[in-house]
């Protein structure tokens, strides 16, 4: 079984192999390595098959020389014996040495001018020639010495000649007495090169070796190329084989390839012992030279598979590139095509502006971990979060600052919240954040206040500095709602209830924010309505000089009489109509009819009395604000000077720089400008000193507050020291009591409005 | 030293022929000559060298040639050779070594001086020889050698 499993994986292991040698990383050189491999061993192989060839042919010819030099050796040998047989016999029948004479003229004997046959005594003198020149007495010479017993055939031993500087080789045989006894000796001579002659440098080269050898191992002529020399003495039996008596079979010539002791060159060397002489001849072809047409063969050869391997190599090369190439392009295409689908999928997923999840991934995420809560009872809470007033920030700055700003909320949000936790942006201005782990009231509470403070914090956009704020509403599962949609939609409503309570908090869902949504719907959808059904009117309230008692102005005041629901309160409509945006048209017709009610006034009682009227947030931030206010001032033929616009310090606070040139504009038109609510919450003295006021109306809550204790007494008191040194005159509203308004005449406050004065009174129509 | 270069001895044996062309012997004018009887009038060069070499037993018209060759050492064998086959004595005597050793040939019959080239003449018909130009007389007929 385990063998098995071993087989099989290594079966696996090939299968992978063999499908990874089909990418070119590895074809290529695979396939390279592999003709590089057929193309070498052909090389290798031919070019032993070469030198195989040369070799042989070698051996045979040296074996072929061998046998027609041994022939020729032995015919030229049997010559020379029979012309020394010859001599010896007229000798014998002549007695005489004068027969050599006799038989040369009469062309008997060898040609004369290469050999030299004589006839020498019993004592060595020379009694005849054909040639003169020759020595006069051999009777020490070895081929005459030999003849003194059994009559033989003798090879003398090579004799240098001094004056040409060539070798003597002397053959003899024995010249008897009619009684038998020696009579001397008649001997032929002869060059020993005549013995090498036959070197055909055609066949043996400048380096081939031809040579006769004694068997006393004493060459008697040799010749290497075209120098001839004798007399070296070798080894005989080293040298040329004992003829081994083969009846049948052919009796072939060994042929060795060896150093030829004599001259050190390496030959294919071949000897033969002559049957009836005692001689061997020996035949050398140079390895060198015969080897030599097959080492240029063989470097051809090579130089051509090294040329064919460079170019395969170079073919592979650029063919395993280009295959490379075209797989990484593959590859990047494969690549972009995935990142574009992931792109893609992300932008399915998430809010192109701030990089957040969408409203659809959210609502996936929302799902899955109420899944995850319900499975294991787990608890989960949604914070919606919409902006304060973002409306504002995108209409008076445009936008790209409406975008950066989101961004950064988006940024700010992330930082606020746990890892774990979840933001994302369900479109426009509002974001949620999914917290699906530890969602108990003070961690809630913890997370809402860390987003609260976090947004709170100053912004630097385009240059400009500014704030926002934002509500929160909080719904939980499974307390608040146990499905996707009913947690959403009641974080929503919470968030509303956030707004209704001043902004910049969080709400926790409560049961009755279903109720009062249905309140908000339906004043949404009445304000559409309100202006053209003239359901608004305004309201005027006198405001009094506190040291004379007389009535200097009014402040209008908006009301809504709806047929169906009744008054409708400013702070129950106003933030719809800021959110909606009706709150243009809404201010746009305040502002007129206020002008229109100013003009009335003061023809019906002849005093010219000041109207204030106080501008919602969205309002003052309108662009169109000073054009229309112009417009206004013109249709109504109201004196400037007696419009006195109140705006509140958070307005300001929001954007400086664009509320100070608002300001100036209004200014520029005669109308005055109040600081509305002021006191009602910390003011930045150094900010608002920056601005130029005609009015500073003190905040009914600060009148009030006043009695509570000595504390507040001083706050107060401080409220209004600060209001005068930041306009001529002061005026504090909501003025219930008596004593609030002897106090306030204590502290030189110029004037007063409130109940303690009179109730607001609609001005009659016509 | 004991090996001697062929080479060598045929400087020394060329040295020997300069020396002799110094001589009085050298100014030999040697002129080929077959047997009045004998058709050929001329001869070229390279035939008349094929004859004496043993390379050839034909005359160019196909008839049998025979050689008949000078003593070596004489002046008129030395001009001859050199001036038919331009030679040197010991490339002639290479030449007939090898000859007789491979079997391939015997070298020409030799006689001394001019007077046996013309006796040899007279008696072989066939025959072609070489002798000083002042040698020649009826029993001869010169050789046109081109």
């Amino acid at each position: 079984m385990r063998l098995n499993e071993v087989s099989m994986r290594r079966l696996h292991t090939l299968r992978r192999w063999l499908s990874q040698g089909t990418e070119p990383m590895l074809l290529f050189p695979g396939l390279t390595i592999l003709l590089l491999g057929v193309l070498w061993v052909a090389t290798v192989s031919l070019v032993r098959l070469e030198y195989a060839n040369a070799r042989d042919t070698a051996t045979t010819t040296a074996r072929e020389l061998t046998e027609t030099y041994e022939a020729q050796s032995v015919r030229a040998l049997r010559e020379i014996d029979r012309t020394l047989k010859f001599v010896a016999y007229a000798y014998a029948s002549a007695g005489d040495a004068m027969v050599l004479k006799d038989l040369g003229d009469n062309a008997l004997l060898l040609p004369s001018f290469l050999f030299t046959v004589s006839i020498a005594d019993a004592n060595g003198n020379i009694r005849s020639s054909t040639n003169d020149g020759g020595p006069t007495n051999v009777a020490e010479a070895d081929y005459f010495k030999a003849q003194r017993g059994q009559p033989v055939f003798a090879v003398g031993l090579p004799q240098r000649d001094p004056l040409s500087d060539t070798w003597n080789l002397s053959f003899s045989r024995r010249l008897d007495h009619r009684d038998g006894s020696f009579a001397g000796v008649v001997i032929v001579s002869v060059d020993a090169s005549y013995f090498v002659s036959g070197y055909e440098q055609t066949k043996l080269g400048q380096q081939g070796f031809l040579g006769l050898l004694g068997t006393d191992g004493i060459f008697r002529a040799s010749r290497s190329g075209t120098a001839v020399t004798a007399a070296a003495a070798v080894d005989y039996r080293h040298i040329v084989p004992e003829v081994e008596e083969e009846p049948t079979g052919d009796n072939l010539i060994p042929v060795s390839l060896s150093v030829n002791s004599w001259d050190q060159v390496r030959r294919y060397t071949a000897a033969r012992e002559l049957y009836e002489f005692p001689l061997a001849v020996i035949v050398g072809l140079a390895e060198k030279e015969q080897l030599r047409p097959a080492t240029a063969r063989a470097r051809s050869y090579l130089l051509r598979s090294g040329g064919t391997s460079v170019a395969l190599i170079a073919l592979m090369f650029a063919l395993g590139r280009l295959s490379w190439q075209l797989q990484k392009s593959r590859q990047r295409a494969a690549q972009e095509q995935l990142a574009h689908a992931r792109h893609i999928e992300y932008i399915a997923h998430h809010d192109s502006l701030t990089g957040l999840p969408n409203r659809g991934f959210f609502s996936t995420m929302l799902e899955q971990s109420l899944a995850v809560a319900k499975r294991y009872n787990h608890q989960v809470a949604v914070l919606f979060l919409d902006l304060d007033r973002f409306k504002l920030i995108n209409d008076s700055l445009g936008h790209d600052a409406g975008d950066a700003l989101l961004k950064e909320v988006a940024h700010r949000l992330t930082d606020a919240v746990r890892a774990s936790d979840i933001v994302a942006r369900l479109g426009g201005d509002e974001f949620v954040v999914l917290l699906p782990e530890k969602c108990d009231q003070e961690s809630l509470e913890t997370v809402a206040r860390r987003v609260l403070a976090f947004v709170s914090k100053p912004y630097n956009l385009l240059g400009n500095e500014f704030r926002i704020t934002v509500s929160v509403g909080i719904s939980r599962y499974p307390e608040d709602a146990r499905d996707e949609q009913s947690l959403l939609k009641n974080a929503d409503l919470a968030m509303y209830r956030a707004k209704g309570k001043g902004r910049n908090n969080f709400q926790l869902y409560a049961e009755s924010d279903n109720e009062s949504s249905l309140e908000r719907l339906t004043i949404e959808s009445a304000l559409q309505t309100a202006l053209e059904r003239q359901e608004f009117s305004l309201y005027y309230q006198d405001q009094l000089d506190l040291s004379t008692g007389r009535v200097t102005g009014v402040e209008a005041l908006l009301r809504w009489q709806h047929p169906q629901l009744g008054v409708i309160l400013p702070m129950q409509f106003i933030p719809v109509a800021e959110e909606t945006g009706l709150i243009l048209p809404i201010g746009k017709w305040v502002i007129e009819t206020a002008c229109r009610d100013c003009v009335a006034i003061q023809q019906a009682s002849g005093q010219r009395l000041t109207m204030s009227v106080n501008l919602s947030a969205r309002q003052f931030t309108d662009e169109n604000l000073p054009s229309d206010l112009a417009s206004i001032l013109k249709s109504t033929g109201v004196e400037p000077s007696l419009l006195e616009l109140g705006v509140t310090e958070s307005v300001l606070l929001a954007n400086v720089d664009r509320a100070a040139s608002t300001l100036g504009e209004i200014r520029a038109l005669g109308v005055r400008v109040a600081i509305d609510n002021f006191g009602a919450s910390y003011s930045s003295l150094s900010t608002l000193s920056k601005f130029r006021f005609d009015t500073v109306n003190i905040d009914g809550s600060v009148i009030r507050d006043f009695e509570h204790s000595p504390e507040d007494r001083k706050l107060t008191e401080a409220a209004i020291a600060m209001g005068k040194q930041l306009a001529f005159t002061v005026v504090a509203e909501g003025v219930e009591t008596q004593e609030q308004a002897q106090f306030l005449r204590n502290m030189a406050c110029d004037k007063a409005q409130g109940f303690y004065f009179g109730h607001p009174t609609r001005r009659n129509q016509g | 030293m004991t090996q001697v270069p062929i080479l060598n001895a045929l400087r020394i044996a060329a040295l020997g022929t300069l020396l002799g062309i110094a001589g009085n012997r050298a100014m030999a004018d040697v002129v080929a000559v077959v047997s009045p009887r004998n058709p050929a009038t001329t001869i070229s060069k390279r035939e008349v060298s094929n004859i004496f070499l043993g390379k050839t037993n034909r005359f160019p018209d196909g008839t049998p040639a025979v050689a008949i060759d000078q003593r070596e050492g004489s002046a008129q064998r030395e001009e001859f050779y050199r001036g038919v086959s331009n030679m040197q004595p010991a490339e002639i005597k290479a030449h007939w070594s090898k000859m007789i050793f491979t079997g391939r040939g015997q070298p020409p019959m030799m006689v001394d001086g001019d007077e046996q080239v013309k006796k040899a003449l007279a008696s072989r018909p066939d025959s072609i020889g070489y002798i000083d130009r002042a040698a020649v007389d009826d029993r001869v007929k010169v050789l046109a050698v081109e």
